[in-house]
């Protein structure tokens, strides 16, 4: 019904009157409209500016360069299988796990089915596969390390040897030689299930880690002599037993910090030695720090000793091993 | 129609701005309900105009045909309107309407289109309504300060007009009154179109003042009395009937004469209608307006408003209806004038022939209508 400013110079029209307020002159329902059809502009002004910016790439990587374009897009048999991991396997044994075809395209690796191929082996507790075009395989591994190990039967009457890590998981153990696997001490104690993919993870080998990282850590003669760890009494009496070149029984309690235990066990030792008593048949380290039952062999032919109950005793200061490190 | 939604209205006072954030939010109020109810964005707004400081008046103007075959071409009829619309306001007005009456070619009516018709000279009127440019600012800034831009602005009585009446009775000459609260809209309609329009700043706000006054009553009691006993004529005879303000014989109850209420409230009506027709001089005579006075808005509920009207226009008078199909919620007749504006909204049409139409929709549009 109205008419156009511009048919009627003479008399302005209320189109004339500007219709553009500032957000300040509006409610609040209405700056809040306002704001979100800013936002809802400004998004599309981005979104636009993106698809230029991406359209115009693309067209001036035609312009320049058209084989780069069909280079990326289509890809060549995979050439190099890079592995990059933080253990001990290798490119050989990645390779012969994932069991590529030799002229496999990289654009036919089904990455997921590979990736489940190698977690099937326990050693490995995450796989990374990367495709770098135009030819290579790029295998990221994060490997479990062992700190025990065991024998059990698989599927015949053989004894084979498996490693457990920290986190109770039982592996093969690829690529660890027969010099590396034996400076590890046995598990004993333990009953393995089998599970859908090799065997059950075992329970209390993180206490058991522990132990064996601090006695490692600060007392490395001493744990060179420990042959057996047992955890046939963990799980009822909170006792770990060690079966060491010297003593028949080591036992560990969990109430008190492995390594208050470890330093006491290393000055009972020297104690022994230095008195050149009767070799000892066990030494209970679980019944706390004021008193540490030793048991000697008195069949032997050496002397008993002279005290057959260790007192409480400020181990750093005494014991050499320790006083060096502290 | 996929929504509605109304609120009291606040901060305006004869169709006139006076409170700014009152009259926004009641608007903006009207507003969210409406988009609530129909659960879409309000985007643009038409705007019904009632206001009083809205007049208008008539300008002529007349060409003669620019071709030698004497066949109208549209750069004649461009001229003819520029012509008709070209007359100067006074300071501080501006134009809200220009309402082209039909063309005449050697004196004879034409119709809307005279293009391509033969005759020597060519003729045609406006009707421009004008008003305060600061008040139909204020009116504008009320509504952006939702967000929203007012697309238009009509007139409440053509919007009215244009749902009351038919094409026949717009025709032939009819006389469409819209008694709101605050104003009275009215247009005399003839050869299909607008011939006068006009707003009273009277309407049913004063029947209930006049009532607080002439009964010492309070404007809520004027209010209730008006709407259960008010008529636009006299037709109690005894002096002592007397009604009940309440009807509750509570303490605070009281008698009212009846024929005093209906006294007070026909003298206002009579009045009214009689301001109508003094403004409409000459241009109403029973011969121009055969199909008769259209009532409607809030104040048209009043029992006897067509008697009245028919006595003072001398010529039939009816109370408006809506045309079939139409929601029940919105049969009111206070609903006719936002009926109208949706009807202007979905045509959106410009009746100059010279002025082409709007486009609405596109791609680049919309994404502009929402950028800015």
């Amino acid at each position: 019904m109205s008419d156009s400013p511009s048919s009627n110079p003479s008399a302005r029209s209320w189109r004339d009157i500007p219709q553009e307020i500032t957000s300040r002159a509006m409610s609040r329902v209405g700056r809040r409209r306002l704001t979100v059809r800013t936002m809802r502009t400004i998004a599309m002004v981005v979104g636009g500016l993106i698809l230029a910016g991406g359209g115009f790439e693309i067209w001036r990587t035609l312009q320049d360069n058209p084989q780069k374009w069909t280079a990326t897009v289509s890809s060549k048999p995979v050439r190099h299988i890079i592995v990059e991991t933080d253990g001990v396997l290798n490119q050989v044994w990645v390779e012969e796990t994932l069991q590529l075809r030799r002229d496999i395209g990289l654009r036919e690796l089904e990455l997921y089915a590979q990736r489940a191929r190698l977690l099937t082996h326990q050693q490995i507790k995450s796989a990374v596969l990367k495709l770098e075009f135009p030819d290579t395989l790029r295998v990221t591994l994060a490997e479990r390390s062992p700190v025990v190990r065991l024998k059990a039967q698989l599927d015949g009457p053989d004894l084979h040897v498996f490693l457990v890590a920290k986190d109770g998981t039982v592996f093969s153990g690829h690529g660890y030689g027969k010099r590396a696997a034996a400076k590890l001490p046995w598990l004993a104690g333990v009953r393995l299930v089998r599970a859908k993919v090799g065997f059950s993870a075992l329970k209390g080998m993180d206490q058991v880690a522990d132990l064996l990282s601090t006695a490692r850590g600060n007392a490395p003669e001493l744990f060179a002599t420990w042959q057996v760890v047992s955890l046939e009494r963990l799980a009822r009496d909170g006792h770990i037993l060690v079966k060491s070149s010297e003593v028949a029984e080591i036992i560990f309690g969990l109430r008190e910090d492995f390594y208050s235990q470890v330093a006491r066990l290393d000055l009972i030792i020297d104690e022994t030695r230095r008195r050149e008593v009767a070799p000892m048949r066990s030494i209970d380290l679980s019944v706390g720090a004021a008193q540490v039952p030793v048991a000697f062999n008195i069949s032997s032919s050496l002397p008993p000793p002279a005290i057959l109950v260790f007192p409480p005793c400020n181990f750093p200061s005494t014991a050499r091993h320790f006083h060096r490190k502290f | 129609m996929i929504g509605f939604g109304e609120y009291q209205s606040h901060g305006v006072i004869m169709g006139v701005v006076t409170d700014f954030k009152a009259a926004s939010d009641a608007a903006h109020s009207a507003l969210i309900t409406a988009e609530q109810s129909a659960g879409v964005k309000v985007d643009e707004v038409y705007l019904a105009q009632s206001d009083c400081h809205l007049e208008g008046f008539y300008n002529e103007a007349s060409v003669s045909v620019s071709a030698a075959d004497n066949t109208v071409s549209q750069m004649d009829i461009d001229t003819v309107c520029r012509l008709a619309k070209a007359k100067a306001l006074p300071e501080g007005r501006m134009v809200v309407h220009h309402i082209r009456r039909p063309f005449r070619l050697d004196g004879k009516m034409v119709g809307r289109n005279p293009e391509h018709l033969n005759g020597h000279r060519m003729e045609v009127d406006y009707w421009t309504v004008h008003g305060q440019e600061a008040m139909i600012a204020n009116g504008i800034h009320v509504i952006r300060g939702y967000d929203v831009w007012v697309s238009d602005r009509i007139l409440s009585s053509l919007a009215s007009g244009t749902m009351m009446t038919t094409w026949q009775d717009r025709q032939h000459g009819t006389l469409v009154i819209d008694i709101g609260a605050g104003t009275t809209d009215f247009v005399l309609y003839r050869d299909g179109t607008p011939l006068k329009t006009g707003v009273l700043s009277v309407g049913g706000a004063h029947i209930t003042n006049d009532l607080t006054l002439g009964l010492r009553a309070t404007e809520g009691q004027a209010e209730k009395l008006k709407i259960r006993h008010g008529r636009a004529n006299v037709v109690t005879r005894e002096k002592s009937d007397k009604v009940w303000l309440n009807g509750d014989f509570a303490i605070e109850d009281r008698q009212f004469p009846r024929q005093m209420i209906e006294t007070i409230t026909s003298a206002r009506v009579t009045e009214l209608f009689e301001i109508v027709k003094k403004k409409l001089g000459e241009t109403l005579t029973p011969d121009r307006c055969p199909m008769g006075v259209v009532l409607t808005g809030g104040s048209s509920k009043l029992p006897g408003m067509a008697d009245t009207a028919a006595k003072v226009f001398e010529l039939p008078a009816n109370l408006g209806a809506l045309p079939p199909g139409v929601d029940e919620k919105l049969s009111d007749p206070s609903h006719p004038a936002v009926l109208g504006l949706l009807h202007f909204g979905l045509q959106n049409r410009v009746d100059e022939p010279g002025i082409r139409r709007r486009k609405s929709g596109g791609l680049l549009r919309k994404l502009f209508t929402v950028g800015a």
